[in-house]
Protein backbone atom coordinates (compact mmCIF):
# COMPACT_ATOMS: atom_id res chain seq x y z
CA UNK A 1 0.00 0.00 0.00
CA UNK A 2 1.47 3.33 -0.92
CA UNK A 3 1.88 6.30 1.35
CA UNK A 4 -0.43 8.57 -0.61
CA UNK A 5 -3.33 6.19 -0.31
CA UNK A 6 -2.64 5.74 3.41
CA UNK A 7 -2.55 9.50 3.98
CA UNK A 8 -5.76 10.01 2.01
CA UNK A 9 -7.61 7.35 4.00
CA UNK A 10 -6.20 8.45 7.35
CA UNK A 11 -7.01 12.08 6.56
CA UNK A 12 -10.57 11.13 5.64
CA UNK A 13 -11.08 9.15 8.85
CA UNK A 14 -9.67 11.88 11.09
CA UNK A 15 -11.47 14.62 9.15
CA UNK A 16 -14.76 12.76 9.50
CA UNK A 17 -14.12 12.40 13.24
CA UNK A 18 -13.57 16.15 13.55
CA UNK A 19 -16.75 16.91 11.59
CA UNK A 20 -18.80 14.46 13.70
CA UNK A 21 -17.30 15.95 16.88
CA UNK A 22 -18.14 19.53 15.91
CA UNK A 23 -21.65 18.66 14.72
CA UNK A 24 -22.45 16.62 17.84
CA UNK A 25 -21.12 19.41 20.04
CA UNK A 26 -23.21 21.99 18.21
CA UNK A 27 -26.33 19.84 18.65
CA UNK A 28 -25.65 18.98 22.32
CA UNK A 29 -27.68 20.51 25.13
CA UNK A 30 -25.88 23.14 27.17
CA UNK A 31 -25.16 20.68 29.97
CA UNK A 32 -23.13 18.58 27.55
CA UNK A 33 -21.64 21.20 25.27
CA UNK A 34 -17.94 22.09 25.46
CA UNK A 35 -16.44 25.46 24.69
CA UNK A 36 -14.00 25.66 21.80
CA UNK A 37 -11.24 26.38 22.55
CA UNK A 38 -11.18 25.14 26.14
CA UNK A 39 -10.23 27.44 28.98
CA UNK A 40 -8.12 25.56 31.49
CA UNK A 41 -5.36 27.59 33.10
CA UNK A 42 -2.22 25.60 33.90
CA UNK A 43 -3.61 22.51 32.19
CA UNK A 44 -0.19 20.87 32.05
CA UNK A 45 0.83 21.43 35.68
CA UNK A 46 0.54 18.54 38.08
CA UNK A 47 -0.67 19.82 41.43
CA UNK A 48 0.28 18.55 44.86
CA UNK A 49 -2.02 15.95 46.31
CA UNK A 50 -4.40 17.30 48.95
CA UNK A 51 -3.16 14.94 51.67
CA UNK A 52 0.28 16.49 51.31
CA UNK A 53 -1.13 19.90 52.25
CA UNK A 54 -1.49 20.10 56.01
CA UNK A 55 -4.88 20.64 57.58
CA UNK A 56 -4.95 23.25 60.29
CA UNK A 57 -6.33 22.05 63.58
CA UNK A 58 -9.56 23.48 64.87
CA UNK A 59 -8.56 26.33 67.14
CA UNK A 60 -10.93 27.25 69.91
CA UNK A 61 -9.63 30.76 70.47
CA UNK A 62 -11.30 34.10 70.21
CA UNK A 63 -11.09 36.01 66.96
CA UNK A 64 -9.11 38.78 68.57
CA UNK A 65 -6.28 36.40 69.42
CA UNK A 66 -6.53 33.98 66.55
CA UNK A 67 -4.66 34.66 63.38
CA UNK A 68 -7.26 35.51 60.82
CA UNK A 69 -7.45 33.97 57.39
CA UNK A 70 -5.50 36.83 55.86
CA UNK A 71 -2.63 36.45 58.29
CA UNK A 72 -2.44 32.72 57.86
CA UNK A 73 -2.47 32.99 54.10
CA UNK A 74 0.93 32.85 52.53
CA UNK A 75 1.54 35.39 49.81
CA UNK A 76 2.28 32.54 47.42
CA UNK A 77 1.58 32.65 43.74
CA UNK A 78 -2.03 33.67 43.45
CA UNK A 79 -2.16 33.01 39.77
CA UNK A 80 -4.31 30.63 37.86
CA UNK A 81 -3.08 27.40 39.43
CA UNK A 82 -6.19 25.56 40.53
CA UNK A 83 -4.58 24.39 43.75
CA UNK A 84 -1.61 26.40 44.90
CA UNK A 85 -0.27 25.81 48.35
CA UNK A 86 -3.13 27.72 49.87
CA UNK A 87 -3.25 27.27 53.60
CA UNK A 88 -6.23 25.93 55.44
CA UNK A 89 -7.85 28.72 57.35
CA UNK A 90 -7.97 28.18 61.02
CA UNK A 91 -11.37 28.75 62.48
CA UNK A 92 -11.67 30.49 65.77
CA UNK A 93 -14.62 29.25 67.75
CA UNK A 94 -17.64 31.48 67.84
CA UNK A 95 -17.16 33.19 71.15
CA UNK A 96 -19.41 36.17 70.86
CA UNK A 97 -23.01 36.54 69.92
CA UNK A 98 -24.20 39.71 68.35
CA UNK A 99 -27.50 40.40 66.70
CA UNK A 100 -27.39 42.37 63.48
CA UNK A 101 -27.72 46.06 64.16
CA UNK A 102 -30.90 47.75 62.91
CA UNK A 103 -30.58 48.47 59.24
CA UNK A 104 -27.69 46.07 58.90
CA UNK A 105 -28.03 43.75 55.96
CA UNK A 106 -28.65 40.16 56.99
CA UNK A 107 -26.12 37.63 55.77
CA UNK A 108 -26.94 36.35 52.35
CA UNK A 109 -28.56 33.00 51.95
CA UNK A 110 -31.77 31.70 53.40
CA UNK A 111 -30.21 29.48 56.05
CA UNK A 112 -29.56 32.16 58.61
CA UNK A 113 -30.26 29.77 61.41
CA UNK A 114 -28.58 29.49 64.76
CA UNK A 115 -25.65 27.08 64.93
CA UNK A 116 -25.67 24.21 67.36
CA UNK A 117 -24.38 26.46 70.11
CA UNK A 118 -27.39 28.67 69.76
CA UNK A 119 -25.34 31.54 68.39
CA UNK A 120 -26.10 33.68 65.41
CA UNK A 121 -23.27 35.40 63.67
CA UNK A 122 -23.62 38.85 62.26
CA UNK A 123 -21.96 40.09 59.13
CA UNK A 124 -19.19 41.44 61.31
CA UNK A 125 -18.69 38.01 62.83
CA UNK A 126 -18.54 36.38 59.41
CA UNK A 127 -16.04 38.93 58.19
CA UNK A 128 -14.16 38.90 61.48
CA UNK A 129 -13.54 35.19 61.21
CA UNK A 130 -13.16 35.08 57.47
CA UNK A 131 -11.82 38.42 56.32
CA UNK A 132 -11.21 39.18 52.68
CA UNK A 133 -7.97 37.40 51.82
CA UNK A 134 -7.09 38.75 48.39
CA UNK A 135 -6.32 35.33 46.92
CA UNK A 136 -8.35 33.27 44.47
CA UNK A 137 -9.28 31.01 47.39
CA UNK A 138 -8.31 29.71 50.79
CA UNK A 139 -8.96 26.12 51.83
CA UNK A 140 -11.05 25.52 54.93
CA UNK A 141 -11.77 22.58 57.19
CA UNK A 142 -15.05 20.79 57.68
CA UNK A 143 -15.54 22.51 61.06
CA UNK A 144 -15.22 25.87 59.39
CA UNK A 145 -17.71 24.85 56.71
CA UNK A 146 -20.23 23.73 59.32
CA UNK A 147 -19.88 27.05 61.15
CA UNK A 148 -20.20 29.06 57.96
CA UNK A 149 -23.27 27.09 56.89
CA UNK A 150 -24.92 27.64 60.24
CA UNK A 151 -24.21 31.34 59.93
CA UNK A 152 -25.74 31.83 56.54
CA UNK A 153 -22.75 31.85 54.22
CA UNK A 154 -23.54 31.13 50.57
CA UNK A 155 -22.56 27.59 49.50
CA UNK A 156 -21.83 26.74 45.87
CA UNK A 157 -21.67 23.16 44.57
CA UNK A 158 -19.08 22.80 41.79
CA UNK A 159 -19.92 19.19 40.89
CA UNK A 160 -21.94 18.08 37.87
CA UNK A 161 -25.68 18.90 37.80
CA UNK A 162 -26.46 15.20 37.98
CA UNK A 163 -24.54 14.83 41.25
CA UNK A 164 -26.17 17.96 42.65
CA UNK A 165 -29.61 16.48 42.01
CA UNK A 166 -28.62 13.27 43.81
CA UNK A 167 -27.72 15.20 46.95
CA UNK A 168 -26.12 18.50 47.95
CA UNK A 169 -25.47 20.68 50.98
CA UNK A 170 -28.79 22.15 52.01
CA UNK A 171 -29.29 25.65 50.53
CA UNK A 172 -26.28 25.24 48.24
CA UNK A 173 -26.60 26.40 44.65
CA UNK A 174 -25.46 24.34 41.67
CA UNK A 175 -22.44 25.78 39.80
CA UNK A 176 -21.28 22.79 37.72
CA UNK A 177 -17.88 24.03 36.66
CA UNK A 178 -17.46 21.40 33.90
CA UNK A 179 -20.68 22.49 32.24
CA UNK A 180 -19.15 25.65 30.85
CA UNK A 181 -22.31 27.32 29.53
CA UNK A 182 -24.41 26.55 32.59
CA UNK A 183 -21.79 27.85 34.99
CA UNK A 184 -21.19 30.97 32.90
CA UNK A 185 -24.90 31.85 33.10
CA UNK A 186 -25.04 31.18 36.83
CA UNK A 187 -21.92 33.27 37.53
CA UNK A 188 -23.40 36.13 35.53
CA UNK A 189 -26.65 35.72 37.47
CA UNK A 190 -24.82 35.75 40.79
CA UNK A 191 -22.89 38.89 39.85
CA UNK A 192 -26.13 40.53 38.74
CA UNK A 193 -27.63 39.92 42.20
CA UNK A 194 -25.31 42.65 43.42
CA UNK A 195 -24.08 40.71 46.43
CA UNK A 196 -21.46 42.07 48.78
CA UNK A 197 -18.37 40.58 47.15
CA UNK A 198 -16.41 40.61 50.40
CA UNK A 199 -18.77 38.14 52.12
CA UNK A 200 -17.44 34.58 52.46
CA UNK A 201 -18.63 32.16 49.79
CA UNK A 202 -17.98 28.45 50.38
CA UNK A 203 -17.24 26.25 47.36
CA UNK A 204 -17.14 22.49 47.48
CA UNK A 205 -16.96 19.42 45.26
CA UNK A 206 -16.39 15.76 46.09
CA UNK A 207 -13.31 16.09 48.30
CA UNK A 208 -10.20 13.99 47.82
CA UNK A 209 -8.22 15.26 44.85
CA UNK A 210 -11.28 16.89 43.32
CA UNK A 211 -10.37 20.34 42.00
CA UNK A 212 -13.71 21.46 40.64
CA UNK A 213 -14.23 23.92 43.49
CA UNK A 214 -10.73 25.34 42.99
CA UNK A 215 -11.50 25.89 39.30
CA UNK A 216 -14.81 27.53 40.16
CA UNK A 217 -12.96 29.76 42.62
CA UNK A 218 -10.69 30.95 39.81
CA UNK A 219 -13.73 31.87 37.73
CA UNK A 220 -15.48 33.69 40.59
CA UNK A 221 -12.27 35.46 41.62
CA UNK A 222 -12.06 36.72 38.05
CA UNK A 223 -15.67 37.92 38.38
CA UNK A 224 -14.75 40.03 41.41
CA UNK A 225 -15.53 37.80 44.39
CA UNK A 226 -12.95 38.48 47.07
CA UNK A 227 -13.64 35.97 49.82
CA UNK A 228 -13.79 32.50 48.32
CA UNK A 229 -13.34 29.57 50.67
CA UNK A 230 -12.80 26.07 49.32
CA UNK A 231 -14.21 23.35 51.55
CA UNK A 232 -11.48 20.90 50.67
CA UNK A 233 -12.97 17.67 51.95
CA UNK A 234 -16.21 18.56 50.24
CA UNK A 235 -19.51 16.76 50.07
CA UNK A 236 -18.41 13.32 51.42
CA UNK A 237 -17.06 15.05 54.53
CA UNK A 238 -20.29 17.04 54.87
CA UNK A 239 -22.32 13.83 54.79
CA UNK A 240 -19.96 12.20 57.29
CA UNK A 241 -20.46 15.13 59.65
CA UNK A 242 -24.21 14.71 59.38
CA UNK A 243 -24.72 18.10 57.74
CA UNK A 244 -28.08 18.96 56.21
CA UNK A 245 -28.46 17.46 52.75
CA UNK A 246 -31.13 18.06 50.10
CA UNK A 247 -31.86 16.28 46.86
CA UNK A 248 -33.37 17.63 43.69
CA UNK A 249 -32.48 20.19 41.07
CA UNK A 250 -31.56 23.83 41.50
CA UNK A 251 -34.47 25.96 42.65
CA UNK B 1 1.31 -24.57 7.80
CA UNK B 2 4.00 -22.51 9.55
CA UNK B 3 3.32 -20.53 12.74
CA UNK B 4 3.42 -17.33 10.76
CA UNK B 5 0.86 -18.68 8.31
CA UNK B 6 -1.36 -19.79 11.16
CA UNK B 7 -1.13 -16.39 12.90
CA UNK B 8 -1.92 -14.47 9.74
CA UNK B 9 -4.69 -16.78 8.58
CA UNK B 10 -7.65 -14.80 7.23
CA UNK B 11 -10.02 -16.70 9.56
CA UNK B 12 -8.09 -15.37 12.57
CA UNK B 13 -7.46 -11.91 11.13
CA UNK B 14 -11.14 -11.22 10.53
CA UNK B 15 -11.97 -12.15 14.12
CA UNK B 16 -9.16 -10.21 15.82
CA UNK B 17 -9.98 -7.09 13.84
CA UNK B 18 -13.68 -7.37 14.71
CA UNK B 19 -12.74 -7.80 18.39
CA UNK B 20 -10.45 -4.75 18.21
CA UNK B 21 -13.21 -2.78 16.49
CA UNK B 22 -15.74 -3.70 19.19
CA UNK B 23 -13.26 -2.63 21.91
CA UNK B 24 -12.91 0.78 20.32
CA UNK B 25 -16.63 1.29 19.74
CA UNK B 26 -17.45 0.29 23.32
CA UNK B 27 -14.74 2.67 24.54
CA UNK B 28 -16.02 5.54 22.41
CA UNK B 29 -19.72 5.51 23.33
CA UNK B 30 -19.60 6.75 26.97
CA UNK B 31 -17.21 9.52 25.94
CA UNK B 32 -19.52 10.67 23.16
CA UNK B 33 -22.47 10.54 25.55
CA UNK B 34 -20.88 12.72 28.25
CA UNK B 35 -18.22 15.08 26.89
CA UNK B 36 -17.79 17.18 30.08
CA UNK B 37 -16.89 14.10 32.12
CA UNK B 38 -14.42 12.97 29.48
CA UNK B 39 -12.98 16.51 29.31
CA UNK B 40 -12.34 16.18 33.03
CA UNK B 41 -10.47 12.92 32.39
CA UNK B 42 -8.42 14.42 29.57
CA UNK B 43 -7.63 17.44 31.75
CA UNK B 44 -6.47 15.15 34.58
CA UNK B 45 -3.74 13.75 32.33
CA UNK B 46 -2.18 17.24 32.47
CA UNK B 47 -0.59 16.80 29.07
CA UNK B 48 -2.54 18.96 26.64
CA UNK B 49 -2.46 22.75 26.64
CA UNK B 50 -5.76 24.19 27.93
CA UNK B 51 -7.13 25.36 24.58
CA UNK B 52 -6.72 21.86 23.08
CA UNK B 53 -8.36 19.87 25.90
CA UNK B 54 -11.92 20.23 24.62
CA UNK B 55 -11.01 19.68 20.98
CA UNK B 56 -9.23 16.43 21.86
CA UNK B 57 -12.14 15.45 24.12
CA UNK B 58 -14.65 15.84 21.30
CA UNK B 59 -12.59 14.39 18.45
CA UNK B 60 -10.91 11.38 20.05
CA UNK B 61 -14.05 9.31 20.76
CA UNK B 62 -15.41 9.92 17.26
CA UNK B 63 -12.06 8.83 15.80
CA UNK B 64 -12.22 5.69 17.97
CA UNK B 65 -15.77 5.01 16.82
CA UNK B 66 -15.01 5.46 13.11
CA UNK B 67 -11.84 3.35 13.32
CA UNK B 68 -13.78 0.67 15.17
CA UNK B 69 -16.47 0.65 12.49
CA UNK B 70 -13.82 0.50 9.74
CA UNK B 71 -12.12 -2.46 11.44
CA UNK B 72 -15.38 -4.35 11.87
CA UNK B 73 -16.54 -3.71 8.32
CA UNK B 74 -13.12 -4.38 6.84
CA UNK B 75 -13.01 -0.97 5.15
CA UNK B 76 -9.53 0.58 4.80
CA UNK B 77 -8.38 -2.02 7.30
CA UNK B 78 -4.65 -1.28 7.06
CA UNK B 79 -5.20 2.43 7.60
CA UNK B 80 -7.69 1.86 10.42
CA UNK B 81 -5.40 -0.66 12.14
CA UNK B 82 -2.41 1.70 11.80
CA UNK B 83 -4.34 4.61 13.29
CA UNK B 84 -5.62 2.43 16.13
CA UNK B 85 -2.01 1.38 16.75
CA UNK B 86 -0.93 5.02 16.81
CA UNK B 87 -3.70 5.89 19.27
CA UNK B 88 -2.71 2.98 21.53
CA UNK B 89 0.90 4.18 21.53
CA UNK B 90 -0.29 7.67 22.46
CA UNK B 91 -2.37 6.20 25.34
CA UNK B 92 0.58 4.13 26.60
CA UNK B 93 2.91 7.15 26.49
CA UNK B 94 0.33 9.37 28.23
CA UNK B 95 -0.25 6.88 31.07
CA UNK B 96 3.50 6.24 31.40
CA UNK B 97 4.31 9.94 31.72
CA UNK B 98 1.78 10.25 34.53
CA UNK B 99 3.13 7.14 36.25
CA UNK B 100 6.62 8.63 36.07
CA UNK B 101 5.55 11.95 37.54
CA UNK B 102 3.41 10.35 40.22
CA UNK B 103 0.09 11.75 39.02
CA UNK B 104 -2.59 9.18 39.88
CA UNK B 105 -5.43 9.37 37.36
CA UNK B 106 -8.42 7.43 36.14
CA UNK B 107 -7.61 6.31 32.62
CA UNK B 108 -11.01 7.31 31.23
CA UNK B 109 -10.65 4.48 28.71
CA UNK B 110 -14.01 2.76 28.97
CA UNK B 111 -15.71 4.74 31.72
CA UNK B 112 -15.79 8.48 32.23
CA UNK B 113 -17.36 8.57 35.69
CA UNK B 114 -15.12 9.30 38.67
CA UNK B 115 -15.05 5.92 40.41
CA UNK B 116 -13.65 7.37 43.64
CA UNK B 117 -10.63 5.08 43.55
CA UNK B 118 -7.77 5.50 46.00
CA UNK B 119 -4.36 6.67 44.80
CA UNK B 120 -2.93 3.15 45.13
CA UNK B 121 -5.83 1.68 43.15
CA UNK B 122 -5.33 4.27 40.44
CA UNK B 123 -1.61 3.48 40.10
CA UNK B 124 -2.38 -0.24 39.95
CA UNK B 125 -5.02 0.31 37.28
CA UNK B 126 -2.64 2.51 35.25
CA UNK B 127 -0.20 -0.41 35.02
CA UNK B 128 -3.05 -2.71 33.99
CA UNK B 129 -4.09 -0.23 31.30
CA UNK B 130 -0.57 -0.26 29.86
CA UNK B 131 -0.64 -4.07 29.79
CA UNK B 132 -4.05 -4.07 28.14
CA UNK B 133 -2.96 -1.54 25.53
CA UNK B 134 0.15 -3.58 24.73
CA UNK B 135 -2.14 -6.57 24.26
CA UNK B 136 -4.30 -4.58 21.86
CA UNK B 137 -1.15 -3.49 20.00
CA UNK B 138 -0.51 -7.20 19.37
CA UNK B 139 -3.97 -7.43 17.80
CA UNK B 140 -3.08 -4.43 15.63
CA UNK B 141 0.16 -6.11 14.55
CA UNK B 142 -1.75 -9.28 13.73
CA UNK B 143 -4.17 -7.27 11.61
CA UNK B 144 -1.37 -5.56 9.69
CA UNK B 145 0.45 -8.84 9.05
CA UNK B 146 -2.83 -10.42 7.98
CA UNK B 147 -3.46 -7.56 5.57
CA UNK B 148 0.07 -7.98 4.18
CA UNK B 149 -0.61 -11.62 3.54
CA UNK B 150 -3.95 -10.90 1.89
CA UNK B 151 -2.34 -8.32 -0.39
CA UNK B 152 0.46 -10.77 -1.15
CA UNK B 153 -2.11 -13.39 -2.17
CA UNK B 154 -3.89 -10.87 -4.39
CA UNK B 155 -0.59 -9.91 -6.06
CA UNK B 156 0.37 -13.54 -6.61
Amino acid sequence: MNLRRFLAEAGTLVGLAVVCALVSNALAGKERRLALPGNYPNATTVTARPESRPLAAFEAVSPAVAPGVAESASPGPSGADPSPEAPIASLPAASTTRQPAPGEKAPAGPSNVAPSGGQTASLADLLGRFPVHGQPFVEITGEAAVWLHANGALFLDARRSKEFVQGHVSEARSFPVWEAEVVKERVEGLVAEGRDLSLPVVLYCSGGDCEDSHMLAQTLFGAGFENLLVYRDGFPDWVKRGGAVRTGGPA
Amino acid sequence: MTIREALTHPWLTVRTQIALGIFFIVAALPKIADPPSFAHMVYNYRLLPGPLVNLATLTMPWAELLMGVALICGIWRRTAASLVGALLVVFIVAISINLLRGNAIDCGCFDVADAGKSVAEKFHDMWMVILRDVGMLLLVAQGLLGADRAEGNEAA
